[in-house]
């Protein structure tokens, strides 16, 4: 028997805060973006997409491993707040990776002169965002609540591999995407301290709107859960 | 009382005693790599479908297909005999259910496996330097690949959509393996058998640790 029972600091209380600070970041990320950061040396004014870029890819793995962890959560306890993290996440996640992936087309055409080219990065991206888009199908075809949450939380669990092998794809294999600049095995960040800083301001923000959404989300999931129980 | 892995071995001889009965999944399979390796050629053309990295990869993209077939076979025909809801019955049902199907589903892939390598080897005029190197990759690359396939068809069961969703779950979850056993299949075809032996243990890696992830969550999905 599952239970809607769930704190509801984080997506009563939390929310609105939540909202104003994902505005009030964006606000902040945009201005250091679009002009305190200095232009590249080589790409001019094409590589602030990566300003963007960079979070949307960032939030696309912390919102699979979020999937992941609740998953495991449901499948240990069957309370209802796992499941409704894992849907809300994984349809953030969707989200963010195919953000990813248009911005990384934009960013492709005027720097390598194709929008997409076969390269490890870039498929492994795609493979990711299919296989939630399957775990996101999965949810949709099952009727019965309990066995959908069990079957996507399976999937949730195995899906998680993929994080690692995109982010690691470019040290595996022969590569044209550029290799990591911050999470780098080697050491310190290669980048230049204001567009370091306009970056971590970035991935700050967007990571705030994430949680917001989650928040937001997960509301709907347990409200649709309520009335269903009703 | 009968051990987990005495029940997994009951279910997996299960399996190939109805496979032996009326053998439509292994048919299915083999038939279907068959017309694969025929129209390779036709398709790519005969030159370049000698090329190790493009024979490797189509005999791998062929035998996950065929691996697809003869899961849902096997658990179509558990469905339509209401078999499964006995075996999920017993103590340890579950668990014995995807491990035993698991195990019957890699000696039926063998045998696809074997059949189709022959068949490429010579329809194709494939030359291969390390044989058994090759034999290796295969070996470990049919051990790789059912602990998914059992585990997606296993989670799609009952639905209705499920022809559709298990190559969609499937494809990208198996993709590691993929670009495992086609590198070590290509690189024993061409004789690097450093970089076959590499890619071997990543296939036997990559098969004990989805099979121990799929026997700790997957029975509990199984209904």
């Amino acid at each position: 028997m599952t239970t809607t029972t769930f704190s509801p600091i984080f997506t009563v209380r939390l929310r609105p805060w939540l909202g104003i600070a994902s505005l009030a970041a964006a606000i902040v990320a945009t201005y250091m973006a679009l002009i305190w950061a200095p232009p590249d040396v080589t790409q001019g004014d094409v590589q602030r997409i990566m300003y963007v870029h960079v979070p949307t890819a960032w939030l696309a793995y912390l919102a699979f491993v979020v999937v992941f962890l609740a998953s495991i959560g449901w499948l240990w306890s069957k309370k209802v707040w796992f499941d409704a993290v894992a849907v809300a996440s994984a349809e953030i996640g969707v989200l963010f990776t195919g953000m990813t992936l248009v911005l990384g087309s934009i960013w492709a055409k005027p720097t390598w002169g194709v929008w997409w080219t076969w390269e490890p990065r870039l498929v492994t991206t795609a493979v990711m965002f299919c296989m939630y888009v399957g775990y996101l199908l999965l949810r949709s075809l099952s009727s019965d609540f309990e066995r959908r949450a069990t079957r996507a939380a399976v999937i949730g669990v195995v899906a998680v591999v993929n994080v690692p092998i995109v982010h690691l794809s470019v040290t595996w294999m022969n590569s044209l995407h550029q290799l990591p600049t911050v999470l780098r095995a080697g050491g310190e960040p290669t980048l230049d301290g204001r567009m370091l800083a306009t970056l971590l301001v970035g991935v700050f923000a967007f990571t705030v709107i994430y949680a917001y959404l989650l928040a937001a989300r997960v509301e709907i999931e347990l409200d649709r859960r309520r009335r269903q129980e009703a | 009382m009968t051990s987990a892995f005495g029940r997994t071995l009951l279910v997996a001889g299960r399996e190939i005693r109805a496979e032996r009965r009326a053998p439509d999944g292994l048919v299915a399979a083999v038939t279907f790599t068959a017309v694969l390796v025929l129209l390779e050629s036709l398709v790519v053309g005969p030159g370049t479908v000698r090329a190790p990295q493009i024979a490797a990869a189509l005999f791998w993209i062929a035998l996950l297909f065929a691996a697809i077939l003869a899961a849902a076979r096997s658990f179509d025909r558990e469905l339509e005999e209401d078999a499964i809801d006995a075996v999920i019955a017993l103590e340890g049902g579950r668990d014995a259910l995807y491990g035993g199907k698991a195990l019957a589903l890699v000696g039926l892939l063998g045998l696809v496996a074997a059949v189709g390598l022959l068949l490429s080897i010579a329809l194709l005029d494939l030359s291969v330097a390390l044989a058994g190197h090759l034999a290796l990759v295969v070996v470990l690359g049919v051990v790789a690949l059912p602990p998914i396939v059992v585990l997606d068809v296993a989670l799609t069961l009952r639905l209705r959509a499920r022809a559709m969703l298990v190559p969609i779950l499937a494809l990208p979850m198996l993709v590691p393996q993929l670009v495992a056993a086609t590198q070590g299949s290509a690189a024993a075809m061409t004789g690097d058998a450093t970089g076959a032996l590499g890619w071997s243990g990543l296939l036997l890696a990559f098969a004990l640790v989805y099979a121990v992830l799929g026997l700790t969550i997957v029975p509990a999905a199984i209904e």
